[in-house]
């Protein structure tokens, strides 16, 4: 059974190779697009027109637009992704100082919207029939509607502003050392024993996380709640009745056993949204994380950076579809085993 | 687990029901959908549930098991199991009894375990619940009933999930789930109906051996009359939610009383007899909406020997002899009905073949992909047949033998992978040619559920003359109008159906519809899949009847496919065997039928219960031993 | 379809979604009736007023002003404008891309389905937020741009989605039989495929306006949407997010008018899908 699912996975890994060729080559092409000159920007403003025209020649911007995109796969196949024209920094290390501080917040952001998601499936899965189905997926269409930055600001306003009871800038106090081991602030900071850097950041973490996992958690709610619909709709449910089994063994023992593969699927879809969310979610609460980097390249139109960063967001977002794909052969006999 | 009862003292039925009544609310209107059901099931003993679909046999297993549908309930009689009332039961009782003391074989066995865990693991919660407490205890039991149900190899078995086993042997670890409590009832819901015909026997014979042994009382729902008659002890025939009679079985099936159960046998096509017209009822059974307007016996409008008074008041239940029950005031003229049709005549078949085919091949690859080789799998191989003018020939098989494919490759909705088919002398594997032909519409094809055949977004009118609407050829709606009337009568349909939806017709109708719709442009050859199958005896007798009279009255070759042998005795002169998509023996039905030379042909015509109640059924014969 | 339509009227959710999204179109339309003063307005002597109901509250302006003494509620209004205009054209378009696409997939298979397939993807490989971001710096700011983006990156869900569709209704026997009634491709797209794909196309369109209306949202937060002089509640939030603490309503206001609408186009997705879809309509899910 390993076997199979990682002879699975190096495969759909393979695959995604050619896609992320394409997409890098897109967002090249996109890019170049612009009319915006790179050998200009980073040059001082007293530069001369020779001296840009030089600093072209060396950038190879002259170069037919194929040809300038072999050179930037050349380098990147060698780990030089390009400097950063508005930080004059490598884009790499400004890539690998911010993933981290995203990825976690994605992380926690799913764990809330999995609890929340599950909890209000099973909450809603429970009321059908009732006087309280109308109301309960009124509610779960009202919080779909809400999305992430929108949440963001909601809770800012409420739990930042008006109610002073959460920080809402930036991923610690000010003030606070940022221990740097792994770049998961949480665990450098519990590596380190500082236990003051680790409560300060959960206290940052809160709102953002929340904000992100009340967004998501919707979509998982529905999904598990027409799931179990369907299921409890099947043969062997009936059958499992017939046998005697109980209500309460049913719905653990195989109910949600089979709704769990349309669920995680779907929320493995979801993590991969929710971590391009992370964007906004940064943006509203300063959180230093690669999403606001992206927006500060964005507005300074710096194309190393932006390529790189939107690179570093279609991998993880395929890596993450892949692990998906890949567990859900895992739990899926039919597709486990002939 | 519950102790059975002593031997000795079998006193006590294990079934009884007592004026059974069970209702549904309709239009704020109480309707019964069964009405002053009475039966006696002694322990040990089959009792046969028989009758069509909508008669209300599937009812009484779900009012034993007490999970009606919403809306229905038991509104009188009683239904007692060992004396206790299931209606009354306080719900804890009841599901301590299900599984335990009654156990039910479903229908569709590739649905009813859970897809996602194994064998085992739905075995051994099964007898967790049961009272065994060592799981190696339960996995023992596991095998040992595994074994019993003849299952190879039971203990790797365990460990496999429900897609990797084929519906017989799904069918047998249900079997094996049901009687591993020792049940004293067990329910078995048409548990072969599902499944290829040459599955039944075995499948039957495991349920009677299963229960010889342990002693279970059994109810078989059934729509085959002779299989109750082989099958089971008592047999009791239900019509529109009553039971019209009732008796021990091969006494009721070799001389029916009520005139439902007569016309049903002879609605059955038979595989001796001389072959006749079938006897076709009028219409269908009434839904449970008409009966709420019905007075008087309910069969009445259906039925050859009607009187008025039928039709006033209800006839009462009596006994003509020692424990035969009968609901009808004219039991005594029952064995008068008889088929007064004249026998089929032998159509002319003319020499000219309209349809030639040769050496035809149909392969398929798959497992193709980046890393995994390419497999063929071989759906047909070197078909070769012929079929002349207005001749029909029938195309038997089981599911995965090749039929439908060699159907598709026919009409051109698949490329065959090899050989020739000529139609009227044109090589139809010519891709020009083909469209030739479909625009000549010389070939046509009727699908087989109605259900997937039919838009249900287009209205009837639409639907039959939709040959009309295609390619260039713009018809006025007048002239389709026309012919959607032309059509209907012809197919036997009621012109002021022509504005309905395929939903607002019945089973019956609908395929009527799918045949006219091939009928517009009369074709030269028609293929017909299954068209018969999951219908009632008596619509299908209706249909059967109409193809015999469409070719008479307007002249084509059909290619029948069907897994029904009885039915393709009546109908085809000529029978092509399928078996794993090669033709294995072809030739005129009655000597093929008569002398089977292939073992295939053999197992196909050992499936079929004997037309008489008294012959004995060999494959269920427990001194015959299973292959 | 005239049973389903009035299936749909008798709906609950579909009837409120439909009052809900009537009020935001006559805003839209009816704006420069309805606005008490132009968007464009600036009145730098009352700056951040709070509305009519608060404290230090002007009749004039009955939702307050922003930083520039603009009129918050006019603002509003207009704001309507932009978020319809945004939602109709840009799920049209890519309810055409994405359908027509879907079809000829689901419905030919082979090799077109294949590339089709990989095309999508590929587009989907892109997180949506950060696509439509790095088009709006190739396309330029301007109502028409975000149009053009929205259309771009969601034409993707809309193939996905009525592929699945296709490729079931194609499987009916009668689609079958419709080509051996001499059915051309074409015919039989138009004539026995289409229909069936209806009522999950419809919902689809419904919900990608409510998907169309918040990556607006999006763009003009970040500063990368319609142009500075057009008002855009996207535009408000960012604005009044830097004076968050002087007046709370300029951020509350927008953000409540975008759930508004959000959630009316998702209602009547939800419901249009209930009471079109015919077997969940009977199974009363």
């Amino acid at each position: 059974m390993i076997a199979t699912v990682v002879k699975l996975m190096a495969r759909r890994l393979l695959a995604a190779i050619p896609i992320l060729l394409v997409v890098s080559a897109l967002l090249f092409c996109v890019l170049r697009l612009l009319p915006v000159d790179p050998a200009a920007m980073s040059m001082p403003p007293t530069a001369t027109i020779a001296e840009i025209e030089v600093k072209r020649r060396e950038m190879g911007l002259d170069r037919p637009l194929p040809q300038q995109y072999l050179i930037w796969l050349n380098d990147a196949l060698h780990g030089d992704f390009g400097r950063s024209i508005v930080f004059r920094r490598e884009a790499r290390s400004l890539v690998a100082a911010t993933l981290p501080v995203t990825i976690q917040l994605a992380l926690a952001a799913m764990v809330l919207a999995a609890v929340l998601g599950v909890g209000g499936g099973l909450v809603m899965f429970h009321v059908r029939g009732t006087l309280f189905e109308p109301l309960a997926d009124f509610v779960s269409i009202l919080l779909l509607s809400i999305p992430e930055f929108l949440w963001g600001l909601i809770l800012l306003f409420v739990f930042g502003v008006a109610l002073h009871l959460l920080p809402f800038t930036g991923q610690v106090a000010p003030g606070l050392p940022l221990p740097h081991i792994t770049g998961f602030l949480l665990l450098d900071a519990l590596l380190v024993g500082r236990f003051d850097v680790f409560v300060s950041a959960c206290q940052h973490l809160i709102l953002p996380a929340v904000a992100l996992g009340l967004a998501f958690s919707p979509t998982i709610m529905r999904v598990l709640r027409s799931s179990l619909f369907d299921i409890y709709h099947e043969d062997y449910i009936e059958q499992a009745r017939l046998r005697g089994l109980s209500e309460g063994h049913i719905l653990l023992g195989h109910a949600l056993k089979n709704a769990s593969l349309p669920t995680l699927t779907l929320a493995g879809v979801q993590f991969g949204i929710l971590f391009s969310g992370t964007l906004l979610v940064e943006v509203i609460y300063s959180y230093p994380g690669m999403g606001n980097l992206m927006v500060d390249a964005v507005r300074n139109a710096d194309l190393p950076l932006i390529q790189t960063i939107g690179l570093t967001y279609c991998v993880v977002v395929l890596v993450i579809n892949t692990a998906v794909d890949s567990l859900y052969v895992l739990l899926n006999p039919k597709l486990r085993v002939r | 687990m519950c102790d059975s009862p002593k031997r000795g003292a079998r006193t006590v039925l294990a079934l009884q029901a007592k004026n059974l009544t069970v209702s549904a609310r309709i239009d704020g209107a109480v309707v019964p959908a069964i009405r002053g059901l009475s039966f006696d099931l002694a322990p040990g003993k089959i009792l046969g549930l028989v009758g069509e679909s909508g008669a209300g046999k599937s009812m009484v297993g779900r009012a034993i098991a007490q999970l009606l549908p919403a809306g229905f309930a038991v509104t009188a009689g009683a239904l007692l199991f060992e004396g206790e009332d299931l209606a009354q039961m306080a719900p804890a009782r009841r599901r301590f009894l299900l599984g335990r003391a009654i156990a039910f074989i479903p229908q569709a066995p590739m649905t009813a375990l859970n897809p996602v865990r194994t064998i085992g693991a739905q075995f051994d919660e099964h007898l967790a619940r049961l009272g065994e407490d060592s799981r190696n205890d339960r996995r023992e039991r596991a095998i040992a009933m595994l074994t019993a149900a003849r299952l190879p190899n039971a203990c790797a078995l365990l460990g496999r999930y429900p897609h990797q086993l084929s519906g017989g042997m799904c069918q047998r670890v249900l079997i094996a789930l049901a009687f591993s409590s020792n049940p004293r009832l067990v329910i078995a819901d048409e548990p072969t109906t599902a499944l290829d015909v040459t599955m039944h026997p075995q499948i039957l014979r495991l349920i009677a051996d299963m229960q010889r042994q342990h002693g279970t009382a059994v109810i078989f729902i059934t729509h085959d009359l002779r299989l109750a008659a082989q099958l089971c002890d008592q047999v009791t025939v239900m019509y529109a939610g009553r039971a019209v009679e009732s008796g021990p079985a091969r006494a009721v099936l070799s001389s029916p009383a009520h005139p439902y159960t007569r016309c049903l046998q002879l609605a059955n096509p038979s595989m001796r007899a001389e072959r006749r017209a079938l006897y076709v009822m009028p219409d269908q059974m009434p839904s449970l909406r008409q009966l709420q307007n019905m007075s008087g016996c309910h069969f009445a409008p259906r039925c050859p020997l009607v009187t008025e008074e039928c039709r006033r008041i209800e006839p009462p239940t009596v006994a003509i002899s020692a424990g035969r029950m009968v609901a009808c005031i004219r039991a005594a003229a029952t064995s008068g009905i008889a088929s007064a049709q004249r026998p089929v005549a032998a159509p002319d078949i003319s020499k000219r073949p309209v349809l030639q085919v040769e050496a035809l091949a149909k392969h398929y690859a798959i497992g193709r992909g980046l890393f995994a080789t390419a497999h063929t799998a071989t759906a047909v191989r070197n078909a070769s047949f012929s079929i002349a003018e207005n001749e029909f020939v029938a195309l038997v098989g089981e599911s995965g033998s090749g039929k439908s494919t060699i159907a598709k490759l026919l009409v051109g909705l698949e490329q065959p992978s090899g050989g020739r088919i000529l139609l009227n002398g044109e090589d139809l594997t010519d891709a020009a040619a083909r469209r030739r032909a479909l625009a000549a519409a010389s070939i046509q094809m009727v699908f087989q559920d109605p259900q997937s055949a039919l838009n249900p977004r287009r209205r009837v009118a639409s639907i039959v003359t939709q040959a009309m609407e295609a390619g260039s050829r713009h018809a006025s709606w007048d002239e389709r109008l026309a012919r959607t009337r032309e059509l209907l009568g012809e197919v036997g349909v009621a012109a002021d159906l022509a504005a309905r939806l395929p939903g607002q017709l019945s089973g019956g109708q609908r395929q009527r519809i799918n045949i006219a719709r091939a009928l517009c442009h009369i074709p030269k050859i028609l293929i017909a899949d299954e068209i018969v199958s999951g219908l009632d005896v008596s619509i299908q007798a209706q249909l059967l009847n109409l193809l015999a009279r469409l070719r008479a009255e307007l002249g084509f070759a059909m290619l029948f496919i069907s897994h029904d042998l009885s039915v393709v005795r009546h109908l085809c002169s000529r029978v092509l065997v399928m078996y794993r998509g090669e033709i294995v023996e072809q030739g005129p039905i009655d000597a093929v039928f008569d002398d089977p030379q292939h073992p295939h042909t053999r197992a196909l015509l050992s499936s079929v219960p004997p037309d008489a109640p008294e012959t004995a059924w060999s494959s269920l014969d427990p001194a015959v031993p299973t292959e | 379809m005239a049973t389903a339509v009035s299936r749909s009227l008798r709906s609950p959710r579909v009837l409120i979604a439909l009052g809900m999204i009537a009020c935001i179109a006559a805003c839209a339309v009816f704006a420069g009736f309805i606005a008490p003063h132009d968007p464009g307005d600036q009145n730098l002597l009352s700056t951040l007023t709070p509305p009519a109901w608060a404290a230090g509250g002007d009749q004039n302006y009955p939702f307050g002003t922003d930083s520039l003494g603009r009129c918050v509620l006019s603002r509003l209004i207009y704001g309507a404008r932009t978020a319809m205009l945004v939602a109709i054209f840009a799920s049209l378009g890519a309810m055409v891309i994405g359908s027509v696409l879907a079809h000829v997939s689901g419905y030919f298979g082979g090799a077109l389905d294949w590339i089709i397939g990989r095309m999508v993807d590929v587009w989907m490989s892109f997180p949506p937020v950060i696509l439509s971001l790095i088009l709006m710096v190739g396309l330029g700011v301007g109502l028409g741009k975000i149009i053009l983006a929205i259309i771009l990156v969601d034409w993707t869900r809309f193939c996905r989605v009525l592929r699945s569709d296709v490729l079931i209704v194609t499987r009916h026997d009668y689609i079958a039989a419709a080509r051996l009634l001499g059915f051309t491709h074409w015919q039989t797209i138009v004539r026995e495929v289409l229909p069936a794909t209806l009522p999950l196309l419809i919902t689809l369109v419904s919900l990608e306006m409510a998907i169309a209306v918040v990556v607006e949202a999006i763009l003009s937060f970040v500063g990368l949407g319609v142009a500075a002089d057009q008002p855009a509640w996207g535009q408000m939030i960012a604005d009044a997010r830097q004076y968050v603490y002087q007046s709370p309503w300029n951020l509350l206001l927008p953000i409540l008018a975008i759930i508004f609408t959000v959630t009316a186009f998702n209602l009547l997705g939800d419901g249009l899908r209930r009471s079109l879809d015919v077997r969940l309509a009977e199974a009363g899910r």
